[in-house]
């Protein structure tokens, strides 16, 4: 490897390396600036420190969301990972049909957020909806997700690993067809027992598959908005927020820009802070191959 | 465990996967052939007399919506031909070629999916509104390319690792420039890699929802953003309605996917196990 880098090369990467430069990257950057100061649509900044940190800090309704936060993204992630778990190992047990039934557990992956939203309230709709009804002749309560903030939570997890278990599925099911299958074989003559060769072959083989796929769902889940917004727009009386709904509501409702700037910031350090392991492996792989 | 009881079960299993995957999807699908009367009702989840009603109350009453979808298609569209692009010259680049710079910008690409969106909506949306760029397709084929150009480049280079460099050298040899080498060899080649950054950029391009709330109004207003108007629409949610535009919404996509999967499948895998 060259300590110099070919122009043509420069040229190559130099559109992609502007484009995540100048509209992420750097409005990133700035967006640190901006939580340093007071400011508004047209209006003069002016220096104030920490004080927007503090004043988010304050706020009891960030506490709120950041805790709807992890909750959610503690409970989507982990069962999101559990159900692809599951199905990776069910359709590597084979399946009939299973191209078929591949294309129906991918289906997810291509619906909107939005349509996600009308098709899980239609489902749960009081009284009426096929999931409501469904609770009711079971003698259970409903999911009375407009009113009650922990049953809108529950229904926003709910979308959510809908959603993107498809995701979670692929990345699992792609490692497990990778173990070779004489690995199973070498297991059984050795007398071991599925529950044995599921401990010590699969899940060891699998585990770098897995934390990959917890890691990007972390960060992924980490931003969630949509879902929320659309949901429950984060009533009633703000209990159901969550981060990037709080940096929202900030910025485009109350125009609080340096608060909206330091709960960003406050969202790319937790970002950084997940992935910090994968970073220094990543880097120290980058560099060592070179 | 007993032959019959182990079929059973799979049947068991393969019975929840489809019913947890195709339900919400099938249920709205077929509502919106539903009069008003028989979408809630309980003797009428399958025997229904089908009607176009909600879809003729779509065209006429919400005209905005297919606006909304012209709209997401001209977006569509631009940012999967840019974020394409790009990210093959870069994939080419980061294939051959190698040097501290390279290593650490292809370090860049990774650390940069980390920033989550909404936090650069804060400086950016002056910064556009002041360019006179809001409520244009622009602003949104540029951001939704941004957003996917560095697991565009790094599935790129995957693909690109498995072409032969003798085929690059020899047509060196034959006197071709870097650009015709990338466009007559590596281009053919890797097409399998662009279809697999394509299913990524369409499907999110398609159904992005919070750059659109964010950066558009009424011009470029994509179909989903029409769609969540209508779920907040003020005389109460008009079920019928909602279900033949999101059923309209989510036709080409999922069409697309199912068509797609394979390619679907490796681009998953190539862009996540390395980055």
């Amino acid at each position: 490897m060259s300590a110099r880098t070919p122009l043509s090369a420069i040229a190559l990467v130099s559109p992609v390396q502007l484009m995540i430069g100048g509209i992420i990257f750097l409005p990133a950057i700035y967006v640190f600036w901006l939580s340093l100061n007071q400011s508004s649509f047209g209006q003069a900044a002016s220096f104030v420190g920490f004080a927007n940190y503090a004043k988010v800090l304050g706020d009891a309704y960030f506490w709120k969301a950041l805790v709807n936060t992890v909750i959610v993204v503690a409970v989507v992630v982990h069962v999101e990972l559990l159900l692809g778990l599951g199905m990776a190992l069910f359709f590597a047990s084979g399946v009939p049909f299973r191209p078929l039934l591949l294309a129906i557990v991918l289906a997810p992956y291509a619906v909107s957020e939005v349509s996600a939203v009308v098709m899980w309230r239609f489902l749960f709709e009081p009284d009426v909806g096929m999931m409501s009804r469904l609770l009711l002749s079971l003698g259970l309560p409903p999911i009375e997700w407009a009113v009650n903030p922990s049953h809108g939570l529950a229904m926003v997890s709910l979308l959510s690993i809908w959603l993107h278990l498809p995701f979670s599925f692929i990345i699992l099911y792609a490692a497990r067809l990778s173990i070779p299958s004489d690995l199973y074989e070498a297991a059984a003559i050795d007398g071991a027992s599925p529950w044995t060769s599921f401990r010590r072959v699969t899940l060891p083989l699998l585990m770098p598959a897995l934390l990959i796929a917890a890691l990007f769902r972390y960060i992924f889940a980490f931003r969630l908005f949509s879902e929320v917004w659309l949901m429950t727009g984060g009533g009633p009386a703000r209990s159901t927020e969550v981060m990037a709904v709080y940096l929202y509501l900030e910025a485009f409702r109350y125009n609080a820009f340096g608060p909206a700037a330091a709960t960003g910031w406050l969202l790319v350090l937790a970002s950084l802070l997940l992935a910090l392991f994968y970073l220094r492996r990543l880097y120290k792989e980058t560099f060592a191959r070179a | 465990m007993p032959k019959l009881l182990r079929h059973l079960l799979k049947l068991v299993g393969v019975l929840a996967i489809v019913a947890w995957s195709l339900v919400p999807i099938g249920l709205i699908a077929m509502s919106s052939f539903k009069a008003d009367r028989d979408i809630f009702s309980t003797s009428g989840t399958f025997a229904f007399a089908p009607t176009f009603a909600n879809y003729e109350a779509l065209w006429s009453r919400w005209g905005d919506f297919f606006f909304g979808l012209w709209n997401s298609f001209l977006v569509t569209l631009g940012a999967t031909v840019l974020a394409v692009g790009v990210s093959l010259l870069a994939g080419f680049a980061y294939s051959r070629f190698a040097s501290k710079g390279l290593q650490a910008s292809a370090f860049f690409l990774i650390f940069i999916r980390l920033i989550p969106p909404i936090v650069i909506t804060l400086p950016l949306f002056p910064v556009v509104n002041w360019l006179g760029l809001n409520d244009t397709h622009f602003v949104l084929i540029v951001l939704y390319a941004t957003f996917f150009v560095s697991l565009g480049t790094v599935v790129m280079r995957t693909f690109i690792d498995q072409i032969p460099r003798e085929l690059d050298e020899a047509a060196m040899m034959d006197g071709a420039s870097q650009m015709q080498i990338i466009a007559k060899v590596i281009l053919p080649m890797a097409a399998q890699g662009m279809l697999a950054v394509s299913v990524f950029v369409i499907v999110y391009a398609w159904n992005e929802f919070l750059f659109a709330f964010i950066f558009t109004t009424t011009k470029a207003k994509t179909a989903p953003l029409v769609i969540s108007e209508m779920i907040g629409a003020v005389e109460g949610v008009e079920w019928g309605v909602l279900f033949a535009a999101s059923t309209v919404q989510l036709v080409p996509v999922l069409a697309f996917v199912i068509l797609m999967q394979k390619h679907l499948v490796a681009g998953l895998t190539a862009g996540a196990v390395k980055g």
